[in-house]
């Protein structure tokens, strides 16, 4: 896993102001599945824009397999974006769009066909070549999208907010989608989104961003236990917040008073000195609430196919003996103990009573 | 969604639509029926004294077997059309210039545009001649410079002479519609070609002229239109050899006194410009052109 894209010392500013993109130094590894997140106006699209050819940095570099692209114009960088409304042109057919790419590079033709038919079939959108752009649905504009940019097969595939515009559930999906879409053509993905549950999700590693800078890098297991900064801990992941002063407590043990009546226990503490303000951030899942009872479960074996790591907790989808799919819902230290990885066999089972029952109208 | 909008405001009016009645009073009064009068005319027979309502094809017979006429139609038709295409191609660059400026600044360059139409364009096109004229600009400087000896007439009272007249006069109203349509498109749109690997060139193609077109055309029926039907122009700047249809007609309704002819021109030339607008307009679709989107 080396080095694909190097970014050192990237700075946009527009005027006085403060830069847009601050001194960004971020390494990108071969293959890998990296978001950037942070807060709407953190800079995060202004970076991939930079990456893409779109935005002239102010100063910095940025390099492709060790070599500068600086100098290149957008449509000589062997990377390609997604953009946030797809921008697919509309007077052309889902086929003409994705093989424009293609024709641009002068690509012969049979080649084209078949390059363009792979692609389809990858995002599932086989049959789809005639059909107007206009007359697709979000999801498979999306895909179309999609579709267009990895038939020519980049090194870096950036994504800026690719699902935003879409619903809750098509999101979930798409998800997915790209998940699997990544893990099949092993193209590198830099993806961008505000939304912190996304890339938990989906990536391998996160780069949490704030204020054009970058706050912390890291697995994303990493940057949602361990955040570095408050930013990051505010930022990803739900967190009960708490603003007190750090205490020397009996015992040599500390404490932060919140009010007079709260005081939480922790840790000693060698970053803060006594006496200073501090925030606290405790996550929800490690605070426990436990179930008095349980009657009778009903038990089935499957296999473990996608975990979708969501912060707090984690999806696991798995497939029964017969073929059947199910989700379930791990908490993070059920997954961590039991270390659920895809093709891990497992039992599940739910109460009998969880299990509501409705006349189906259809048969 | 817009459609649907516009679909509910139309239901809301009823049938007749009251709001649309001052509208639809105007045109039955302006239009309808001054064009019901023509076509009947068009159809009677002229006498010394003037019209006789004796029907007759007799005036769209002598139309089509008097080379003078026909001839006359196909000489506006391709004034029109060659002005409309070279309008077109110095239009394009201007407009395209205009829609890349920071809006502010695109707005007093629509601006500066619309500032010939302060004077009447008859005034502008009379402007030409001491341009254009023997004892004019362009004779002056290149006389005194030597390149020649006496002046060229070659210049004024020609169909050159219209073409440039024209040319001039028309030109805002093939700007506008292009720039505005240059405008709507969405700039990721061009970003997007580009990524994919569209040179500049290449963008402009396959991406930025598709998209403009309805602007393109709808400036080019705009220009086409008020072309083959000029009537200052080639009376100003034409002499005989630049007279165009619309020159003869006013000839038939006064000293002629041929009303039925005069009618029947009339009717055949705006013919022969709603048949240009109708093939142009299907190449992509009046909605297109006339609605947006």
């Amino acid at each position: 896993m080396g080095a694909i894209l190097e970014i050192r010392n990237l700075t946009k500013s527009y005027g006085s102001s403060s830069p847009a993109v601050d001194n960004v130094t971020l390494t990108v590894n071969k293959g890998e599945f990296l978001c950037i997140i942070g807060p709407s106006g953190c800079g995060k699209s202004t970076l991939l824009r930079m990456i893409g050819g779109f935005v002239e940095p102010t100063s910095g570099d940025i390099r492709l397999d060790g070599q500068t692209i600086l100098k290149l114009p957008p449509y000589r960088r062997p990377v390609n974006m997604v953009f946030q409304n797809y921008a697919l042109f509309p007077h052309l057919t889902v086929g003409q769009n994705v093989t424009f790419g293609l024709e641009m590079r002068k690509v012969n033709p049979e080649e084209r066909a078949i390059r363009v038919r792979e692609v389809l079939k990858a995002v599932e959108l086989s049959g789809f070549e005639s059909r107007s752009v206009l007359e697709l649905s979000g999801g498979q504009q999306q895909r179309v999208a999609l579709a267009r940019s990895l038939v020519l097969r980049p090194r870096v595939l950036l994504l800026d907010e690719p699902l935003g515009a879409l619903d809750q559930k098509v999101r979930r999906k798409m998800q997915i989608e790209l998940m699997r879409i990544h893990r099949e053509v092993g193209i590198t993905f830099v993806h961008v989104t505000h939304d912190q549950e996304e890339a938990l999700a989906m990536s391998d590693r996160i780069a949490v961003m704030s204020n054009g800078r970058i706050e912390q890098v890291g697995d994303r297991v990493e940057v949602y236990t361990r955040p570095s900064t408050a930013n990051v801990a505010g930022f990803v992941g739900e967190s009960n917040r708490f603003c007190g002063i750090l205490q020397d407590g009996e015992d040599n043990a500390q404490s932060v008073r919140i009010s007079d009546s709260l005081r939480i226990p922790i840790l000693t503490s060698t970053d803060v000195h006594v006496g200073s303000a501090v925030e606290l951030f405790v996550r929800p899942e490690h605070v426990a609430i436990a179930p008095l009872d349980e009657t009778g479960m009903a038990m089935f074996d499957g296999t473990v196919r996608d975990v979708i790591f969501l912060g707090e907790s984690a999806r696991c989808h798995v497939v029964l003996e017969d073929g059947t799919p199910l989700m379930a819902s791990v908490t993070l230290s059920s997954l961590n103990a039991s270390g659920f990885a895809n093709g891990t066999r497992v039992r599940l089972g739910w109460p009998k009573k969880a299990s509501l029952l409705f006349a189906d109208n259809a048969a | 969604m817009t459609s649907i909008a516009r679909t509910d405001a139309v239901a809301q009016m009823g049938w007749p639509p009251k709001k649309l009645l001052p509208g639809i009073f105007i045109l039955i009064l302006f239009l309808i029926i001054p064009l019901s009068l023509l076509l009947m005319t068009s159809f009677w027979s002229a006498s010394f004294t003037g019209l006789k309502a004796e029907w007759t094809l007799a005036n769209y017979a002598r139309l089509f077997s008097r080379p003078v006429y026909v001839d006359l139609l196909m000489k506006s038709t391709r004034i029109a059309f060659v002005v409309t295409t070279i309008t077109l191609v110095v239009a394009f660059p201007m407009a395209l210039w205009i829609a890349n400026r920071p809006p502010a600044r695109r707005m007093q360059l629509m601006f500066l545009i619309l500032i010939p139409f302060w004077t009447s364009y008859v005034v502008r096109t009379y402007a030409w001649i001491p341009l254009l004229g023997n004892n004019g600009v362009i004779n002056y400087a290149l006389m005194k410079t030597g390149i020649v000896t006496a002046p060229l007439d070659v210049f004024l009272f020609s169909q050159f002479t219209v073409h440039v007249g024209l040319l001039y006069v028309y030109l805002p109203y093939a700007i506008i519609p292009i720039a505005l349509s240059l405008e709507r498109i969405d700039k990721d749109l061009i970003f997007a070609a580009a990524d994919l690997g569209a040179s500049p060139r290449q963008q402009l193609m396959w991406i930025i002229i598709p998209l403009a077109l309805p602007g393109i055309l709808g400036g080019g029926i705009m220009v086409f239109i008020l072309c083959i039907g000029a009537y200052v122009t080639p009376a100003l700047l034409g002499g005989t050899s630049g007279m165009m249809i619309a020159n003869v007609i006013p000839d038939m309704f006064g000293v002629g006194m041929n009303w039925p002819l005069g009618s029947a021109v009339s009717l055949l030339l705006m013919a022969i410009t709603m048949a240009w607008v109708w093939l142009l307009g299907s190449r992509v679709g009046f909605r297109s052109i006339f609605i947006g989107d």
